[in-house]
């Protein structure tokens, strides 16, 4: 198959007078796992939303799948497993009422999935819905997104609320239905550690906008800190155009690069009047903060 | 049986080279030893965490280096390999770390003479260390 699972293309959403995403184009491959980061109200949701053709592009097109989720919403949404940030379920009705129910929603419901999935979440089936902690809810959401075996599977925040062990119990089901058919993951999250373990690619956005789309591997690979140290009172005269966010402290001058090779050291050293520049590896989170920071404000000069 | 590896997100290395150099580490110690096959891709990334994409490309890595073979429905499995051919690996690896090491170290200002004292040093420290560690 040489259809990309999930497509967008140009896609901007306009709510009153706030633009939630803005012309966000993303190519998600068969195979792969990809975490959404971004701050609060980056756009993840609605992202989300769209792809499950719950919300209307204003602009741009969405397919998954091959389909188009406009024209094809329910159809679509057969073959998604969705687990929203905060899983409402029926807060009345009890677990395995809602699993009835939902096996009569999908096509391809997996009774014995759904029974085996019950199982090892050690969820109470006759428990209502209301009564339930967050944690079990989302493992009850999971179960109801899973049971169908779909093929892609979309998860908002699962993990935020969550104690640790609860956490790992979630990395070690995402991480089995990884094996089974389910084609692509997408998760956006807070929590850059889970995704760092989780997922092969990640979208970092902000304000609606795509600020980088990479494997993790190249992304730490291709991003590098760069800290010089300035001649007494002077000032850069020309930064990297590579480079995401700065920083000027005194004779300290940070400065996070991407994507950088090791080159551009030279064209530092040659352009600006500093003594030294040394190369320094960032985390993921690292990485992620310095992006979010720098398309916030560009240059902080104390 | 989580502890069969330690992975740390936080670190600015990537996850899959965590664990191709844990598993180095764990054959050069013989906690997988020579023809003996070593945990499904599957199974290792449940028991710590991790994609199983990433335990596949540290076993590509291992594999390239020639520390482990796979064999046809069978699996993966630790090469028998002279002690020679792993050391000249580990050579080339401290090579490469040690190069980028003394390039920061030069651009900081310190001088090729200080680097060699620093370095040895570090090197007295250590197999000291190491020597307590196995009496």
């Amino acid at each position: 198959m040489t259809t990309p699972p999930i497509q967008l293309v140009d896609v901007t959403k306009d709510f009153k007078g706030h633009r939630a995403t803005d012309s966000l184009s993303l190519e998600f491959k068969s195979g792969t796992t990809v975490g959404l980061l971004g701050p609060n109200g980056a756009g993840k949701t609605t992202c989300l939303k769209m792809m499950l053709g719950l919300l209307r592009p204003t602009s741009g097109s969405i397919s998954i799948l091959g389909q188009d989720v406009v024209s094809n919403g329910p159809k679509v949404r057969q073959k998604i497993g969705y687990v929203p940030e905060d899983p409402w379920l029926y807060p009345w009705m009890t677990v395995q009422q809602v699993v009835r129910f939902a096996s009569s929603i999908y096509e391809s419901w997996d009774a014995a999935r759904a029974t085996e999935l019950l199982g090892q979440f050690e969820l109470p089936p006759d428990r209502i819905i209301k009564k339930l902690s967050k944690g079990m809810r989302v493992k009850a959401a999971l179960v109801v997104a899973l049971a169908h075996r779909p093929q892609v599977l979309v998860l908002d925040e699962p993990m935020s609320g969550l104690d640790p062990l609860v956490r790992d119990d979630l990395i070690a089901t995402l991480l089995s239905a990884r094996a089974e058919n389910t084609e692509c993951i997408v998760l956006s999250s807070h929590q850059i550690d889970d995704v760092n373990r989780l997922a092969d690619e990640v979208a970092i956005i902000h304000a609606g906008k795509l600020l980088v789309h990479s494997s993790i591997d190249d992304l730490l690979g291709s991003t590098k800190r760069v800290e010089a140290v300035l001649l007494d009172g002077r000032l850069p005269e020309k930064p990297l155009p590579q480079t995401v966010w700065q920083n000027i402290d005194r004779r300290n001058w940070s400065m996070t690069v991407h994507p950088f090779d090791e080159t551009m050291l030279a064209a530092l050293q040659a352009n600006n009047p500093i003594s030294s520049a040394r190369i320094v590896d960032l985390s993921v989170e690292q990485i992620f903060k310095d992006m979010i920071r720098g398309a916030m404000s560009p240059c902080f000069v104390h | 049986m989580g502890d069969r590896m330690i992975v740390d997100p936080q670190s600015p290395i990537p996850i899959f080279q965590q664990v191709a150099s844990q598993l180095r580490q764990q054959i050069a110690a013989g906690v997988y030893k020579p023809n003996e096959a070593l945990p499904s891709q599957r199974r290792l990334a449940q028991e710590i965490h991790v994609n199983p994409n990433t335990i596949q490309k540290a076993y590509d890595e291992l594999a390239r280096e020639g520390f482990i073979e796979s064999r046809r429905g069978a699996g993966l499995f630790v090469v028998d390999r002279s002690r020679a051919e792993v050391a000249g690996q580990a050579e080339r690896r401290l090579g490469r770390d040690l190069s980028r090491a003394i390039a920061n170290a030069l651009t900081s200002g310190i001088s090729p003479h200080r680097i060699r004292t620093l370095f040895r040093e570090a090197l007295q420290l250590e197999v000291a260390s190491s020597s307590r560690r196995l009496t």
